[in-house]
C-alpha cells in the first residue's frame, strides 16, 4: 500500500473542496473496493477524504411524488430493508440481499456500490503485464486470457471486463437518477448515462468528474415495479458475483405486457439496460414464447470468448425466468 | 482397558473456551520483542533467469531492515533434504532452497524478501523491487508436458503402478457390458483459514526458536536443525494451534526457511505470515488429474477388469505423485484383474502436495463415478452394483480387511435415506419445477500408523498432565487426546491435561494421513501401561498396600484410578494413595518410540457409504445439494460429536470439489487469477444441507489398542462422486469434469 494521508470532511462543500484540490485525492465511504485495490496497488491516492460523517444516510420519500431519494451513504443492508424498498422496489431489496456478504453490505455505502471498478483478473493484480485500465497501451490480457467472468454485451477490443454491482442493475431498470455536487453547483446524471462502456478508454468507468461527490439516488414512481424481481445465477448459492443476473419489472393489462423494465448484470462493462428486450416486450402476450423472443432480441448482438461463450445462452435462459417469475406474481 | 462402545462420549471441544474468547494463540500472535515484519516478492514469469534485481528503492525506503535476494541471502550450510511422508526427519516438498539462484521455475516463486520495522513498510518497500528476467517458454499444461512424462513406480514406499492379473481380455471380451469413460479434476487449493505463517528468532549463532503454523513440529525442528547445523535441542518450535491445514502445512516450505533466514540477516525475530495469494503458490495445492477409467462387468455386475490409468501434474522443484489408481481402483473392489498406470507431468507450475486424501480423493471420485455408469449399463441399482463387487479381502495382498462393515454402512446409509424409494431412469423425480437426483459413492481411505511416543505425570492430588508434540489441526485433537487419557490412565476426564503442540515434548508425527488418533493414543495407551506398572512397583513395596508383595505382572487397573490383582480385585489400591504414602507428589513416565508393528494377516483400512440429493433448476442449473446422508466404518470413535464434526467437514469440501473449487491460471503467464476467498469459491453456508452422519461397525483392536482408524480424511472421499451421480440421476446428463458450475449443465 502507498503511503497516503487521511482527513474527516465535516460537509459536502468541504468534501467537494477537499477533492477538488488534489487530482490524486479519492472519497472514502465504505472502503469495501478501494481499500482492496489499495493493498494490492492498484489503486493509488495520495489522499484519503472520509466521507462518512456527512448527513447522506437517509431514506427518504420525495416530496410530491412516490418516488424515493437514497443517502449517498446508506448502507447497502439498510438500503436492503428499509420498508420504502421492499414495498416499492423489492427488485432492488433482493439485488442488494443477494450481493457480497453480509458482513460487506453492512459496511458498503450505495455510493460506493455505484463506484465500484470493475472486475477482471488481470485488472486487479498488477502482477499481470497487460490492462488497458490501468496501463492505457498495455493490452487486455483477458482477452486471450481466462475469461469465462468476462463480457458479452458493449465490450471493445480494450476491454472485456464486467461490472460487478448487483444494486445497480436495479437501479439502471428502475430508471434511477444519480444526483451529484460539484465545485460549480449540483447536477444530476440519469443511469444510463452515469456508466461508461470501455471504447478507447477503459480506463474512465462513470462519467462523474473526479471533483463531484455523489450526494444521493432518485428512484422514480414506478407503481408497477412491486411486480419485479432480481435473478441472480452464480457458481454458488451466496457470496459469488453474477454469471448472469436479471432485474425485471412488469405492468401487465389483461395478460398483455403494458410496460417493461429490464436490465442485466455480468454481462458488460456497465449495468446493461436490455432495451431492446424492453421493445420486444410491449404489447405482447406474457407468455414463454414472447419472453424467448425478448431475451433473443437483446443478445443478437452478444459476442463470447473462449471461456464466456456459455454467458449467451445463460443470460438468454435468465431473461426467460425472470420474465416468467415476474408474469406469474400476484 | 479395552473401551469396546463404537461410539465415545460427545465431548466438546477443551479448547473451545480459548478459542471462543481469542485467548488461543496461533503461531503468528506470539508477541516477541523487536519482532519485524516480512513482505515478499514473487515471480511474474514462471520459467527464466533473473538478470537484474534493483532493490535500491526499497532499501532506502522508511522502516526497512533489509532487503534479501539471490544475490545476499544468507544460505543454509547444508542443503536440506526431507523424505517421505511418514519420515521421522521432517518431510520437503519443494526441495529447492528459497533464493538459491536467479533461476524461476515457476510465477509465485519467492525471488525478495523484504524485512521491515512494519507490516505496511515492508509492503511497501516489497512493490518498489524492480526484477528483469530473460524469460524462456514455460511448460504449463499437461498436454503440452507429454514429452517431459515420467511413469514414477515408487512413490515414498508404495507401488503407485500396482496390477494384479490381466486386464486387456475382459475390456476386449465383448459378451462383457463395461465402461470406458474419462473423469477430470482441476487444480485445488487448500486454504485454510489460517494463512501458514512463521515467526523466527535466533539467540545468537546456535539457537533458534520458531512459532510456526505447522502440522508437524518434529519435522521442522528436524529439518532446521540439520539445515543450520544445529543441535536438535537447540531448534525450538512451538504450535499449540492450527488453523486448519489439509496437508498445506505439512512440508517445510520456502517461506519458513525465509523468514529464519531473514531473521538471521537482520539481527532482529522476523515474522513472515503468507499473505492468501502466496497461499496458491507457495504452501502447494491438489495436483490437476485426467484419468481414464475401464471397466468390464458380467451381466450379474461382477467386474472381470478395473483399469485406471491416470494423468498428473507436477514440478521442476521437487517431486510429487498423487497416486490416483493405487488409492482407490487398486484397494475397493474384488475385480478379477486390475491395472493402475500413473503418469506425472511436470509442469512450470508451482509444485503440488498432499490435499486432504491425496490420492484417494480424486481416485475415488473417478472410479465411483464410472462404477455409477456401469450401473446404467447393467440396469442394476447402484448400491447393488457394489456389493456384488464387494471385497472382504484386499485385492492386491489377499487378505482379510479388518473390521470391515461396508455393507452395513451401505444399509444403514440406504434405510436412513430412503434410497429404496428411488426412480431408477434419470431425469424423472421432481420437486416442482426442480428436478431432483438421488446418487451415491464409497468412500474409503487407508488406516495409517506412525510412532510417536508420550510422556504422562500423574500427581498426588488426582490430576495428569499428558504431553506430545502432537498437533491439532482445529479437529479436536486437544480433546480427543484428554479423552483417551483419562480412559488409559483411569483418571477423570476434567482432572486430565493434554499438551501438544511443541518440539520439547515426546515426538509426535506430521498429522496427516489420518494417523493421530491411533498414533498418538497408542502412545497415550502405552505410557498409561508403563504408569500402572510404576505405580504397581511402589504398590508392592508398600506394607501399608494391600497389594503389598503381590507380583507386578499380577496386577492391573481394575476401576478408573485403582490398581488390583487380577485375579482377586478385592485386593486392590488407589493411584493417589499409593503416591502419598510413598512421599511422591507426582509420578511421570515416557513411553519408547516405537515402530509400529506390520500386521501380515490384515489390511487396514476404513469405509463408509455417501447418499445425497440434489436438486436443479431445468432452466438456470445450479445444482443445490439438498440432503446428505453419510455412514462411516472406522473402528472406534472416540469423541462422538466431534469425530461427527470431522465427517462433515470432509463432507462439506467434497461438496465444493464437486461443484465450486478450481484453482484457474492464466494460460499465458502461468499466474493464478483467482487467489483469493472472493473468486476461489468453497462452499458457504447456503451452499449446504443437513448433512446426517452415522458410524457403523466396531472397534478394531486388531489396528491398534485404542481400536481407532482415524477419520480425518475419509469424509472427503467418494462425496464429490455421490454428486456427479445425484446430478446426472437429475438430468440425464453426465458431467466427468469438475467443478459442475451451471454453464457445463446448460
Amino acid at each position: 500500500m502507498n503511503p497516503f494521508t487521511y482527513s474527516r470532511a465535516a460537509d459536502w462543500q468541504g468534501a467537494v473542496h477537499d477533492v477538488a484540490a488534489d487530482p490524486s485525492a479519492k472519497f472514502l465511504g465504505g472502503g469495501t473496493n478501494l481499500i482492496d485495490l489499495m493493498k494490492m496497488g492498484v489503486e493509488k491516492p495520495d489522499r484519503l477524504i472520509d466521507i462518512n460523517r456527512l448527513p447522506l444516510a437517509q431514506v427518504e420519500e420525495m416530496p410530491g411524488s412516490a418516488g424515493i431519494r437514497i443517502g449517498a451513504l446508506v448502507r447497502n443492508s439498510d438500503l436492503a430493508e428499509h420498508p420504502l424498498v421492499t414495498s416499492r422496489y423489492p427488485v432492488l431489496s433482493e439485488a442488494l440481499l443477494s450481493g457480497a456478504s453480509p458482513q460487506l453490505r453492512n459496511l458498503a455505502t450505495t455510493a460506493g456500490n455505484l463506484l465500484q471498478r470493475t472486475r477482471c483478473y488481470y485488472f486487479y493484480d498488477p502482477a499481470f503485464p497487460m490492462c488497458n485500465k490501468r496501463q492505457p497501451g498495455s493490452g487486455c490480457g483477458a482477452l486471450e486470457g481466462y475469461n469465462r467472468i468476462h463480457a458479452i454485451l458493449g465490450q471493445s477490443e480494450q476491454c472485456i471486463a464486467t461490472h460487478p454491482s448487483d444494486m445497480c442493475v436495479a437501479m439502471a431498470a428502475l430508471d434511477a437518477v444519480v444526483r451529484v455536487q460539484g465545485p460549480k453547483g449540483e447536477r444530476t446524471i440519469p443511469f444510463a448515462d452515469f456508466h461508461r462502456l470501455p471504447g478507447d478508454t477503459p480506463g474512465v468507468e462513470t462519467n462523474l468528474q473526479p471533483n463531484e461527490l455523489i450526494t444521493a439516488v432518485d428512484l422514480p414512481a414506478i407503481p408497477f415495479a412491486t411486480r419485479s424481481h432480481y435473478l441472480k445465477v452464480r457458481d454458488r448459492a451466496s457470496y459469488a458475483f453474477a454469471l448472469v443476473s436479471v432485474a425485471a419489472a412488469l405492468e401487465l393489462e389483461g395478460g398483455n405486457i403494458k410496460s417493461a423494465r429490464v436490465a442485466l448484470g455480468g454481462v458488460a462493462h456497465k449495468p446493461w439496460r436490455a432495451t431492446k428486450t424492453e421493445q420486444a416486450l410491449i404489447g405482447k402476450k406474457a407468455d414463454p414464447e414472447t419472453f424467448r423472443a425478448a431475451a433473443e432480441a437483446e443478445l443478437a448482438a452478444a459476442k463470447g470468448y473462449k471461456y464466456n461463450s456459455f454467458k449467451i445462452e445463460l443470460a438468454r435462459r435468465a431473461i426467460i425466468q425472470a420474465l416468467s417469475t415476474v408474469a406469474k406474481m400476484a | 482397558m479395552a473401551n469396546t462402545n463404537i461410539l465415545g462420549p460427545a465431548r466438546s471441544r477443551v479448547d473451545g473456551p480459548l478459542k471462543v474468547t481469542g485467548r488461543a494463540k496461533y503461531a503468528v500472535e506470539f508477541e516477541i520483542p523487536r519482532c519485524a515484519h516480512a513482505w515478499p516478492v514473487v515471480s511474474t514469469i514462471s520459467k527464466g533467469t533473473i538478470t537484474a534485481m534493483d532493490t535500491k528503492a526499497a532499501e532506502s525506503a522508511p522502516g526497512v531492515l533489509k532487503v534479501l535476494t539471490h544475490q545476499n541471502a544468507p544460505q543454509p550450510t547444508e542443503a536440506s533434504g526431507g523424505g517421505g511422508a511418514a519420515r521421522s526427519e521432517g518431510i520437503r516438498i519443494e526441495e529447492r532452497n528459497p533464493l538459491s539462484d536467479d533461476k524461476v521455475h515457476y510465477a509465485g516463486q519467492f525471488i525478495a524478501l523484504v524485512v521491515a520495522q512494519t507490516l505496511e513498510q515492508a509492503r511497501y518497500a516489497a512493490s518498489l523491487v524492480k526484477v528483469n528476467y530473460a524469460p524462456e517458454a514455460p511448460l504449463l499444461d499437461m498436454a503440452a508436458a507429454r514429452k517431459e512424462s515420467e511413469k514414477p513406480k515408487k512413490n515414498n514406499d508404495e507401488n503407485v503402478q500396482p496390477k494384479k492379473g490381466d486386464v486387456e481380455p475382459a475390456l476386449a471380451n465383448h459378451i462383457l457390458l463395461g465402461v470406458r469413460q474419462t473423469y477430470s479434476t482441476p487444480t485445488e487449493t487448500h486454504n485454510p483459514i489460517e494463512m501458514s505463517g512463521i515467526i523466527a528468532a535466533w539467540e545468537g549463532d546456535r539457537k533458534l526458536t520458531v512459532w510456526n503454523a505447522t502440522q508437524f513440529v518434529k519435522g521442522v525442528q528436524s529439518i532446521l536443525a540439520r539445515t543450520y547445523g544445529l543441535d536438535l535441542e537447540n531448534v525450538r518450535v512451538i504450535c499449540p494451534f492450527v488453523g486448519g491445514a489439509f496437508g498445506c502445512k505439512g512440508a517445510l516450505w520456502p517461506h519458513e526457511l525465509l523468514a529464519v533466514m531473514a531473521a538471521k540477516a537482520a539481527g532482529v525475530p522476523v515474522k513472515f505470515h503468507l499473505p492468501r495469494r502466496e497461499m496458491f503458490t507457495t504452501t502447494g495445492h491438489r495436483t490437476p488429474t485426467v484419468q481414464e477409467i475401464s471397466l468390464a462387468a458380467t451381466s450379474k455386475g461382477k467386474l472381470q477388469a478395473i483399469k485406471h490409468v491416470s494423468h498428473t501434474a507436477g514440478a521442476f522443484v521437487g517431486d510429487w505423485v498423487e497416486s490416483c489408481g493405487a488409492r482407490s481402483s487398486a484397494v475397493m473392489y474384488a475385480s478379477e484383474a486390475i491395472k493402475v498406470e500413473e503418469t506425472v507431468y511436470p509442469l512450470n507450475v508451482a509444485i503440488p502436495t498432499f490435499m486432504r486424501a491425496p490420492g484417494e480423493c480424486p481416485g475415488v471420485y473417478a472410479l465411483e463415478c464410472a462404477l455409477d455408469e456401469l450401473s446404467y449399463v447393467l440396469s442394476m441399482d447402484p448400491v447393488e452394483v457394489r456389493l456384488a463387487n464387494h471385497a472382504d479381502d484386499h485385492p492386491l495382498k489377499g487378505v482379510p480387511f479388518s473390521a470391515k462393515h461396508l455393507k452395513e454402512a451401505y444399509q444403514v446409509g440406504a434405510e436412513k435415506f430412503g434410497w429404496s424409494k428411488r426412480n431408477p431412469r434419470p431425469d424423472t423425480m421432481r420437486d416442482g419445477d426442480l428436478k431432483v437426483g438421488w446418487g451415491m459413492a464409497t468412500a474409503t481411505y487407508p488406516a495409517h500408523k506412525m510412532s510417536a511416543a508420550a510422556k504422562a505425570t500423574l500427581f498426588a492430588d488426582g490430576r495428569a498432565v499428558v504431553q506430545c508434540a502432537t498437533h491439532d489441526l482445529g479437529t479436536g485433537a486437544y480433546t480427543a487426546f484428554t479423552q483417551i487419557s483419562s480412559e488409559q490412565l483411569g483418571v477423570p476426564y476434567e482432572k486430565v491435561t493434554f499438551e501438544l503442540g511443541k518440539s520439547d515434548f515426546p515426538f509426535g508425527p506430521v498429522a496427516g494421513g489420518s494417523n493421530s488418533t491411533g498414533t498418538v493414543g497408542t502412545a497415550i495407551h502405552d505410557a498409561a501401561q508403563m504408569l500402572h506398572r510404576a505405580l504397581a512397583e511402589l504398590a508392592v513395596d508398600d506394607a501399608q498396600s494391600p497389594l503389598h508383595r503381590a507380583k507386578v505382572n499380577d496386577i492391573a487397573m481394575i476401576a478408573p484410578g485403582r490398581l488390583g490383582l487380577k485375579k482377586d480385585p478385592n485386593k486392590s489400591d488407589n493411584f493417589t494413595d499409593i503416591l502419598k504414602r510413598a512421599g511422591k507428589n507426582a509420578i511421570a513416565v515416557q513411553s519408547k518410540m516405537e515402530e509400529p508393528e506390520e500386521d501380515k494377516k490384515h489390511a487396514f483400512q476404513s469405509w463408509g457409504a455417501h447418499f445425497c440429493e440434489v436438486k436443479i433448476d431445468p432452466l438456470v442449473p445450479r445444482v443445490q445439494v439438498t440432503r446428505v446422508v453419510t455412514v462411516i466404518n472406522c473402528g472406534r470413535v472416540v469423541t462422538a460429536k466431534l469425530a461427527r464434526s470431522q465427517i462433515i467437514g470432509g463432507v462439506v469440501m467434497g461438496i465444493g470439489m464437486a461443484l465450486h473449487e478450481a484453482t484457474e491460471y492464466d494460460p499465458k503467464t502461468g499466474m493464478p487469477v483467482n487467489p483469493n476467498l472472493a473468486e476461489y469459491h468453497v462452499p458457504t453456508n447456503a451452499d449446504i444441507p443437513e448433512i446426517d452422519v452415522h458410524f457403523v461397525g466396531e472397534p478394531d483392536f486388531a489396528f491398534n489398542p485404542i481400536g481407532a482408524r482415524g477419520i480425518g480424511e475419509i469424509g472427503i472421499t467418494g462425496i464429490a462422486a455421490a454428486v456427479a451421480n445425484a446430478v446426472y440421476h437429475a438430468t440425464g446428463k453426465r458431467i466427468r469434469d469438475l467443478p459442475i458450475t451451471p454453464d457445463k449443465l446448460l
